[in-house]
Parts: C-alpha cells; structure tokens; sequence
C-alpha cells in the first residue's frame, strides 16, 4: 500500500527526517515510536502533505501514486487520514457543513453526485454511535467548546465517515483517560478491515494493548533504527529508548 | 472653509434654486438656505477632518456630477422589472430609482398604522406637521459637509411614520436603483418614525444598473419613539464604479431598542457614518455590519453613540472580510456623557486581511464622563488561519473551499445576530453567493 524510500524532510530549512524507510502492506498496523523530537510528527505531516514541510529527498508512493505529487486533498480523496495531535478549534464552521464539504469533494472526485441530506445525515447517525458522539456537537463549530477526550473521538468520527485506506493516528491516545482511550481505541478496531491500514505514533503501551500491531519501528534522529513486533513496543514501555541509541553507537 | 468640490454644487444650486424649489416639498426648501450656509462653512470633508480621515469625500464629489433637475426617471416600471430571490420578503416594497421615489404598486396595501410616502405625497395635515416637525431635525446640527449637500439638493424622499402600538408583521423594503444614462450624483432621503411602542423592520437594499460613474448621498433620520423597535438593515450590492455617502442619524427615546445591520457585497466606495445618540434611560442600541471587499473596494464605517441618559446600552460589531487590494476602515465612538451611570457598551470590529494587499484600519474609541459603566471595545486584524486551513485540505475540501468556508464562518456571528429569520436567511445566502463569486445584482436585480 506505502512505500516510503530515503525520505528526507525539513522545517525552516532545518533537515528533520534524514532517510526514512518504511514499507506498509494492506490490513497492517504499524507502531511508530521514538524520544521527542525525532521526526514522528514531520513523517506525518509530509505524508499528509502539510506545506510547512519540505521534501528534499526521496519518494513515497501509495497505491502505486507518487504521493508526493499530489495536493493535500487529493491525497484524502485516495485515501489518506490523519488524526490530529491537536486537533484544531474552527468556530463558525459547524460540523455538519465540514463533514458535508468533505463527503461530497470525495464524492466528486470519484465522478459521484453529492449525497442526498437524508442519506448524508444517516450516515453521520451511524458513525457518531461508534464513537459515541452526540447529535448536538454535529451543529457546533468544528471542536469548538469540545474536550480534549471529545476532541479526539471527533477525530475517528471523521475518520469513519471519510472510510480511509491509510489512517495515521498522531497520539491520538495523548491526554485521553481510560474510558475515552478504550472508546476511541475501540471505534478504530471496528473500522479496521484486511485492505485498510494505519501507522499509529504512540508512547504508551495502553495503545498497544488495545490495537495489538503488526510491526513497531523506532524513528531516531530522523531515521528508522530498529523494527520488530509489538513485543519490541513493551520493551521500550519498559527500558525506555537509551538502550537502543546503545545500539546504534555501536 | 468651502472645498473646490464644495463650491461646484454650490453654485449649481445657485443657479437651479428656483427650479429645485419648485418641485420638491416646502419643508424641504424651508432647509436648504441653512444647508446652503452649513455646506459653505464647512465644505466637503477631506482626509484633513477626523471623521473623515480614511476617505477622501472632497475627492470623491469633485467630478462634476450631473443631478437630475428634471426627474428624469430612466426605469419606467420597477415593479414589474424587478426580480427578488426570495419571494414574499416584503408585502410592503418602495422603489427609488435614483433619487426619484417611485409611486407605490397600485395593489399595495399597507397595512394598519403604517403611513409610508413620498415627501411629494405628503398632501394630509398631518403628514405635513410631520415633516414640519422631524425633517432635519438631527442633520441640521451635523458639521458633516455631505449632509449638508444632501439637504441642500435632495428633492424627494420616503417617508415611514408608524403609529403608536404598531406592530409590522414583515418587514418593509425599500430598494434603490442607481441607474442613469450619465454620470451622476443622486440625493435620497429618508425619514423614520416610529411612535411608542411601535415596531418594525426596514431593509434597504441598494443596487445599480449600468456601469456610469455613480455618487449618491443619503441622510436617514430615525426617530424611536419610547418602548418602540426599529430595525434598519441595509444591504449594499452595486456596482465598482459607485459610491455611496449614507449618514444616518437616530435619536432614541427611553426603552426604544434600535438595531442597525449593514451587509456590504459589492461597492466601489462606501462610507457609512451613524450618529446614535440615547436620549432616555433603557434604550438600546445594537449595530452590526459585515463587509465583503475585494479589488479596489473601499468600504469605511464611522460611528459615534451618545450615551446621554443612564442605563443605557450599546452592542456593537462590524467584520470586514478584505481581498485583494480593498481597504476597510473603521471608526467607532461609544461617547457617554455626564450623568449617564450604568451604562453598559460593547465595541467590536474584527477584520480579516484575506490578501496580502488588503488593507483594515481600525479606530475603536471610548470617551467617558460618567464613573458607573462597564464599557468595552477591541479590534483585531488578522489572516486566515493556516492551521485551519490545512485541518480541511486534510479532510478533502480543496483549498478555495476551505477557504471560502473559513472567510463565511468569520462573518457568520454577524448574520446571526440578525433576529428576523427570513431577512437573515437572504442575507446569508447572498453573502454565500457573494464569497462563491456568482453573485452580481442577481439576488435582487432588474431583469
């Protein structure tokens, strides 16, 4: 599905991903770890597309697309999804309009018509159950006046209703407590099919526990040093990272 | 001190008195000497005066504007040309094409205790005593040279008298038309009074046809009789090559409620300036606008309220959404005088440069002779939120969307503080309109 060859990447002119490797495969989950800093956030911005971020090397292709060359919403279209670290407050845009706007540019460019209100809001019926949103955020502001928790489980709405291929989950389970991290753990579980994948950025083993991935990679400086299962993710949790940078000054 | 400017219509009126006279109301000749003499001390404003600084009106009048002397009117039948997007607004529709006040649609009917005529209609004693009594009364102690150019050339006007207890069920539309064969200058007028208790909403809506240099003055009295409501709202959907002086005066009674709502689509250049003043304790004075300017637009609102009675309030906020190389301006005075305690007053303007070249001045002002109120005000001027932006590129919604959505959430709040469900549901749909770049006069247009 990804492939991700000798990526290199910078903020500001200053060079944060530094040959990245990363192959993802249909129905994967795929843990990603490492100390702040090391360029986690900047290899989902640039697989997202976020213009603050500069490729200056490498290629990522999707679904053989160069994924590079496409613009940050067509990206979406074929299937790509980031659940926001912070999610973003849009007062004055209510929800239902966003996930209306978004449905139907989707819906245009796959050459469909816009969905229908009643079909439209039957689906936002349906996807609000699975993560237990009520009806009243849908005519709030984008996350305006939503709580951290509720901020987060808005994002796997979103994610429910856009039905992505590849969905990259950026501490999504960051200041969430145990109830709302099983219900937001819980809701992406159920969207999970053998052709969908994920790449997940984590630092806690709750997440591993919920989501049992396929692969963990740990990102170092810029690049991926280590990869293993999720018995390398309980490692971590419980040595921390030095003993790999061990590894590596070896 | 007389402008250059100034001294051009001076002297057309000097040479045109007697004809001017002839054909308009005799309240109205009874004002022009003074105006004469107003407009002679003071001139056309330039940048010079501080009420004026972010629009040069001297510059805007010096071309040498024709005025229709002989009431040409160049649209025969507005009623039936007139095309309106959202039908059964208003049972009650005037028309001004130019600044010729179109008789009524012989089916009109107007409802109970509502008196709305032309200056040239008033035939009643008691139309004439109202005229006699409240036209000019506000202007004339104005030291604004357009308000004294309008009151010295102005021929006819509209006239809304409602009557004590009268409750309009819809709102009341007026619709001007800047239309001419030439380059021209227009004077409208128009008068409001609401008696106590009465209540009513008026929409104004200026448009244009034909692509001639254009410049109109408008002075509005509003006279809010106690415990009474009025609700002004203009929209404003012309053409680049306009520009409108509208000067509105209110002067409310105590417990009377006024809401000011000002949508500007498309203009060459505006100036809106509003004098307010609170004469008696619990009125209220509410004033919103929401401006949509691109290219060379220049759209400057100046407002001024007097708190002179105690417990007052004042709500106010105007957004500006700016492109391309427009300019938005405003200034805003909450004045609240010796004796006027518990006032309470809220000033807001907020822009949004969507453009690098745009450009959004901003003047809230506060000057207080009173030592118990709660008066507030701020301004901000801002760009579209990249993080936001990108948070709906990321969901699918291509970037001119995104941004459309942004710039519409931004001047949202002001449409929704509109309480007339039907006015705000037209005015929200043509801002959509307006944002999408479809919208030419076809909300409302001569067909």
């Amino acid at each position: 599905m990804l492939e991700i060859r000798n990526l290199h990447a910078a903020v500001e002119g200053k060079e944060i991903l530094r040959g990245v490797n990363l192959t993802i495969g249909d129905g994967e989950v795929h843990v990603l770890m490492g100390p702040n800093g090391s360029g986690k956030s900047t290899l989902s911005n640039v697989l997202v597309g976020h213009p603050k971020y500069e490729v200056t090397e490498g290629s990522v292709t999707f679904n053989g697309k160069d994924l590079l060359a496409l613009s940050p919403e067509d990206r979406s279209h074929e299937g790509i999804f980031m659940s926001f670290q912070a999610p973003i407050e849009i007062p004055g845009v209510s929800m239902t309009n966003f996930m209306r706007a978004a449905v139907n540019a989707k819906r245009a460019y796959y050459g469909q018509e816009p969905l229908a209100a009643t079909e439209f809001l039957k689906l936002l019926r349906e996807k609000r159950k699975l993560v237990g949103l009520d009806a009243h955020f849908m005519s709030r502001g984008v996350n305006e006046g939503f709580s951290g928790g509720e901020r987060k489980r808005n994002e796997i709405f979103q994610m429910a209703v856009l039905e992505p291929t590849f969905s990259i989950l950026d501490e999504t389970d960051s200041g969430l407590d145990v109830d709302a991290l099983r219900i937001v753990a819980d809701g992406f579980n159920q969207l999970r099919t053998a052709k969908t994948s994920a790449m997940v950025i984590t630092h806690y083993q709750r997440m591993l526990d919920y989501l049992r991935p396929d692969f963990v990679h740990v990102l170092v400086d810029g690049r991926i040093v280590k990869n293993g299962t999720a018995q390398l993710g309980y490692d971590i949790e419980e040595k921390g990272f030095d003993w790999i940078k061990d590894e590596i000054a070896q | 001190m007389t402008t250059h400017s100034a001294s051009i219509y001076l002297d057309l009126y000097d040479q045109h008195a007697a004809l001017l006279a002839s054909r308009s109301n005799a309240v109205m000749n009874e004002r022009r000497a003074d105006a004469r003499a107003r407009l002679a001390q003071y001139g056309l404003p330039t940048s010079r005066i501080e009420r004026y600084k972010y629009t040069d009106a001297a510059a805007a009048f010096a071309p040498d504007y024709g005025v229709n002397l002989h009431r040409v009117c160049s649209v025969s039948d507005p009623y039936k040309t007139y095309r309106c997007s959202v039908p059964n607004l208003s049972a009650v529709l005037r028309f001004v094409v130019g600044d010729v006040v179109m008789p009524a649609a012989p089916t009109a009917v107007l409802p109970e205790g509502l008196r709305l005529y032309s200056f040239a209609e008033a035939a009643a004693a008691d139309d004439a005593a109202l005229l006699a009594r409240y036209y000019d009364r506000l202007a004339r102690e104005s030291t604004d040279g357009v308000s004294a150019l309008n009151t010295l050339l102005t021929q006819d006007g509209l006239v809304v008298h409602l009557a004590a207890g009268t409750h309009l069920k819809s709102p009341l539309q007026i619709v001007n038309i800047s239309a001419a064969d030439l380059d021209m200058l227009s004077s409208r007028r128009l008068l409001i009074v609401a008696e106590a208790g009465a209540s009513a909403d008026i929409l104004i809506c200026d448009h244009s046809a034909g692509e001639h240099q254009y410049v109109s003055t408008e002075v509005i009295e509003v006279f809010a009789g106690e415990g009474s409501h009025v609700g002004l709202y203009t929209l404003e959907e012309t053409h680049t090559t306009n520009r409108r002086f509208c000067h509105t005066f209110v002067e409310q009674a105590a417990n009377s409620h006024v809401q000011m709502g000002s949508v500007a689509l498309t203009s060459g250049l505006s100036r809106s300036t509003t004098d307010v003043v609170l004469r008696a304790a619990g009125a209220r004075y509410d004033g919103v606008a929401a401006v949509i300017a691109d290219a060379a637009e220049h759209i400057d609102h100046n407002v001024l309220v007097r708190h002179a009675a105690e417990g007052c309030q004042s709500d106010m906020l105007y957004k500006y959404v700016l492109d391309g190389d427009s300019l938005g301006a405003f200034a805003g005075k909450v004045l609240v005088e010796e004796g006027a305690q518990q006032t309470l007053s809220q000033m807001t303007n907020a822009n949004l440069c969507v453009s690098p070249t745009a450009r959004a001045l901003s003047q809230p002002m506060l000057e207080i002779y009173a030592d118990d109120v709660q008066c507030n005000h701020g301004s901000t001027i801002g760009r579209l939120d990249d993080a936001a932006l990108f948070y709906l590129r990321q969901r699918g919604i291509a970037e001119a969307e995104a941004r459309l959505l942004l710039q519409h959430a931004f001047i949202n709040d002001v449409l929704q503080r509109i309480p007339v469900g039907i006015l705000r549901e037209r005015l929200a749909m043509l801002v959509e309109r307006r944002f999408r770049g479809d919208l030419r006069c076809s909300g409302c247009a001569l067909l």
